[in-house]
């Protein structure tokens, strides 16, 4: 076989690949910029779309509920991801099979049986007790659920990468605990830390089902937003949002390319 | 795996050494009892609660009741009060083709894609995989509409299958079962490539030339020698893609117009549509196990090639 | 320094974010729970500034969407909620709504006597009409230049093979419809004729040119975009799109089919464990003043029950398809509401429906 005919045709496999994987968000971001309400033509450039959005108070406001919730679930979820991550590592030679378990639960979960789960649940507790009417917290709860395996997973290979040597010499160095993880242990960690938090922070802006499942009236987040004027089937504003949506995605990307650069 | 520790028991049990001891479990305990404790209220006890309410009875307007009853299993099989009917069953069946369509489809696209990128420049690399995962970060409703938008009757890719003879005139590729096996290979692709990258990346070389003297055609060669090195990066890669791609209700619901109905349609209608919460906790049951057996089929079969690595996730 | 106070400007916003998401169904709020697209901006802005209020809006397409959500921890986080006639009994009976105080509704004198004491709710005494409207069919005559007036366009593959078209999404809707087609009546309720109807919807939806279900609302967009030519949808919709978009709605006509077609009235209710049923009083008799009533109907085209918001109402209300003619009135029916084994067995078709 021509080896190089072969390489060419890899390339051009990788580039039809490339624009598979783009074509269906560049359309969208080509229609934000459309001057009519047609999905099919381009009929010329306009911003009235986006004109439309930042009148829309609900979107505004499910647009400060998705940071909300992606920013608070994200920070609860590192702290207790990290504490479970580390006693992982610590208690790696025991028979830990249950939390491993538990652990990968809310990984193979099937996104809607762990949604419809959660809404089951939080009717019936509040039901019960009062507690928990589905809104921000019971999404943020849910959130965090599935952030914490990531998190653990994370922090704990970071860990298991370490040289065991070391935590010997902190030990010397640091007479507290509580010194050793401030002055030790999270600075040691901070990289897994920082691509951990990412993680959850992305997991929680690309996740719909379950938040779509756990939401009550004031807490739409812009997936559930879109979903809905999907389901409206109203086209122009949605491909503005998601634009804008799809540009922050972008910057994230360039960020996350910086600072994997950086630490090359 | 607990061999040091027994091993240290067993070697003298001094009082210190048990102090340390009970310290170390307290430190287990401390570190590992929030996020356990917050597994198990959260998600554990809402799924053992969610099975409850597949035992029970349907009630007027879809809530669960008492007593219990196997009602909504024989519901979920097609037993109705009207005879038998086959509608679920092809549910399922359409969730499992459809699943096994997607996943096979990814599998042709990632594999040369895959090991491209392994064979790029170095520096390269990195910007390949990302531009790879990056679509995957954007929200998958918003992918889901992107695919809307493109297959809609009118557009040039409809046009194009319509003169190829594909679909008919005026309609579109979308809504179809056709554009939901798309949008799930859309949706997936990252979670095959990035394993069977890793698998192409630790390649051993020598092996490889030594195939390429060794057999006649490169294909015998590939067969031979690649093939089985880049097995447990494949197996890890469709477990990372058909279980989720068997549980999902987004694309189905969306790009599936009503024709494609998957398990997790079924499901979720029950809650937020038909209101029949037994009916949709069988059928969320029906969906854990055919997950669990699919993990566990994927883990015996990565166990006997011995690949020596754990096809866990 | 400035990293400082970016950083304590970040915690004070994220903590005030904490207080205003824990801090739910506070005082002062109106949560109303409504169709997409039904009501005046202006008269929610009218309301929340005569009586110093936030209402905040949450939108639905179908009533089974409704009910399910209801299910789902509504009925203590609505205040107000809009069902169809077919499914307030079912509301009613299972206790998710309250009573209506009338002493605190003394607008209520306002609606016709027809909507005093409705057949799905005898005296009113849990629900206040809102509007009401019919159900037909819309489709492209461009397309069909020369369509009978006749759900064939879209039942009959003989009538329509070529272009794509969606039904309904609810279901007793799409049953009722398909029932008037197969000449039972809109209102068909026994099982031969349900089966009937059944069998043809399961054909209907495995044609080639099917497009999907969808909700009332939706389909109007979807043969304004020309990705459906033939659909259902609501009379008022209609009306408001082709108002907002009179290019794309050009070709767009709305008809009540001459085998019989759906008729409904919406009605406010308060659910059972509403957070603020005051203020939800408040807002149905804001909602059933005279003025306020004539101005919801010139804004969504629907047709109002409301006796005496009559004199302020537009020109086109008076007309068809707003306000069907004698002789199209003849032709609309109630859906009928289901209970007991007729609700099971209706949803164990539906369900099969969709699952073929």
């Amino acid at each position: 076989m021509n080896k190089r005919a072969m390489r060419r045709g890899l390339t051009t496999f990788w580039w039809l690949t490339v624009v598979f994987l783009y074509l269906p968000l560049a359309v969208v971001m080509l229609f934000s910029f459309n001057a009519s309400n047609s999905a099919a033509r381009m009929t010329g450039f306009s911003l009235r779309w986006y004109h439309q959005l930042l009148g829309n108070e609900q979107i505004m406001s499910a647009f400060a509920n998705t940071l909300i919730l992606a920013v608070i679930s994200s920070v609860i979820a590192l702290a207790i991801g990290c504490m479970i991550g580390y006693g992982m590592y610590r208690h790696r030679h025991r028979k830990l099979g249950w939390l491993i378990i538990l652990i990968y639960l809310p990984i193979v979960l099937p996104d809607i049986v762990f949604g419809i789960s959660e809404m089951a649940f939080f009717v019936q507790f509040h039901r019960l007790t009062g507690f928990l009417q589905p809104g921000l917290t019971t999404m943020i709860i849910a959130h965090v659920t599935f952030q914490i395996p990531f998190v653990a997973l994370i922090v704990y290979s970071r860990f298991v990468g370490l040289d065991p040597t070391l935590f010997e010499a902190a030990k010397d160095l640091y007479a507290s605990p509580v010194k050793r993880v401030v002055h030790f242990m999270l600075p040691t960690i901070k990289p897994a830390l920082i691509s951990a938090f990412f993680l959850s922070f992305t997991l929680s802006v690309d996740d719909f089902v379950i938040s779509f499942f756990t939401s009550g009236p004031e807490s739409a987040t812009l997936p559930i937003y879109i979903w809905g004027a999907i389901k409206k089937g109203i086209s122009p504003e949605i491909n503005a949002i998601a634009t804008l949506m799809i540009g922050a995605v972008a910057l994230a990307a360039v960020f996350s390319l910086m600072f994997n650069r950086r630490r090359a | 795996m607990s061999n040091s520790h027994t091993t240290a028991m067993q070697s003298g049990q001094t009082l210190g050494r048990s102090q340390a001891m009970v310290r170390e479990a307290r430190h287990l305990l401390f570190t590992v009892t929030p996020g356990a404790a917050w597994i198990i209220l959260f998600l554990v006890l809402p799924s053992v609660y969610l099975m409850a309410v597949a035992f029970m009875t349907n009630g007027p307007y879809g809530l669960p009741q008492m007593p219990l009853s196997l009602e909504s299993f024989k519901q979920l099989a097609g037993f109705g009060f009207l005879g038998w009917s086959p509608g679920n069953i092809y549910t399922l069946l359409r969730s499992l083709w459809q699943t096994f369509l997607a996943t096979a489809l990814v599998v042709i696209v990632a594999y040369p894609i895959a090991y491209y990128i392994s064979t790029c420049r170095e520096k390269w690399r990195p910007l390949m995989l990302l531009a790879v995962v990056v679509p995957s970060w954007t929200n998958q409703v918003i992918r889901a509409f992107g695919w809307m938008n493109l297959l809609a009757p009118g557009t040039p890719l409809s046009s194009f299958a319509e003169t190829l003879g594909l679909i008919s005139p005026n309609m579109g590729l979308y809504p179809s079962n056709f554009a939901v096996t798309l949008g799930l290979a859309y949706n997936f692709l990252p979670f095959m490539v990035l394993p069977l990258y890793a698998a192409f990346e630790k390649l051993d070389t020598a092996q490889v030339e030594a195939a390429q003297d060794l057999y006649a055609t490169p294909f015998k060669a590939f067969w031979h020698a690649v093939f089985p090195q880049t097995l447990p990066g494949l197996l890890a890669g469709v477990v990372l893609v058909a279980i989720p791609a068997f549980g999902m209700y987004v694309v189905p619901e969306l790009l599936g117009g009503g024709k494609g109905m998957m398990l997790g349609n079924l499901v979720a209608t029950q809650f937020s549509g038909g209101s029949n919460w037994p009916l949709g906790a069988a059928g969320a049951i029906l969906m854990l196990i055919a997950t669990f057996i699919g993990l566990f089929a994927m883990r015996r079969i990565g166990k006997r090639l011995g690949g020596g690595e754990e096809v866990v996730i | 320094m400035i990293h400082n106070k970016t950083r304590a400007a970040l915690a004070v916003s994220l903590s005030s974010m904490l207080l205003a998401g824990g801090a739910q169904a506070e005082e002062g709020k109106l949560y109303l729970f409504n169709w997409t697209q039904y009501m005046d901006p202006a008269i929610i802005e009218a309301f929340e500034e005569q009586f110093d209020v936030e209402v905040v809006q949450n939108y639905f397409n179908s009533n089974p969407e409704l009910i399910s959500k209801l299910n789902a921890g509504g009925t203590s986080q609505y205040d107000v909620i809009v069902p169809s006639n077919y499914y307030i009994p079912r509301l009613i009976e299972t206790g998710l709504v309250q009573k209506l105080d009338r002493s605190k509704l003394p607008n209520f004198d306002n609606l016709m006597p027809q909507f005093k004491d409705p057949i799905f709710d005898p005296g009113a005494e849990y629900s206040a009409a809102y509007q009401w409207g019919v159900t037909g069919m819309v489709y492209n005559t461009e397309t069909f230049p020369d369509a009978a007036n006749s759900w064939s366009l879209l039942f009959d593959p003989e009538v329509n093979n070529d272009y794509p078209f969606s039904l309904i999404g609810d279901g007793q809707v799409a049953v009722g419809s398909a029932c008037a087609y197969l000449g039972a009546g809109y209102q068909c309720a026994d099982l031969d004729s349900l089966k009937n109807a059944a069998r043809t919807l399961i054909e209907t939806k495995n044609r080639d040119n099917f497009s999907g279900f969808a909700d009332g609302t939706p389909t109007l967009q979807q043969l304004a975009r020309g990705v459906v030519h033939a659909g259902m949808s609501f009379n008022g919709d209609y009306l408001f799109y082709k108002e907002e978009d009179p290019e794309s709605f050009a070709n767009l006509a709305f008809t009540i089919p001459d085998e019989g077609a759906e008729m409904w009235v919406d009605a406010m209710m308060i659910p059972a464990d509403a957070p603020n049923p005051d203020l939800a009083h408040e807002f149905i008799n804001f909602m059933l003043d005279a003025q306020i009533g004539a101005q919801l109907s010139n804004y969504n085209y629907y047709a109002s029950p409301n006796e005496a918001a009559r004199p302020y109402l537009d020109e086109v209300l008076t007309e068809s398809p707003t306000q069907p003619t004698d002789e199209e009135m003849q032709r609309l029916y109630f859906t009928p509401s289901l209970k007991g084994e007729e609700l099971q067995t209706f949803q164990q078709l539906w369900s099969e429906v969709k699952a073929r």
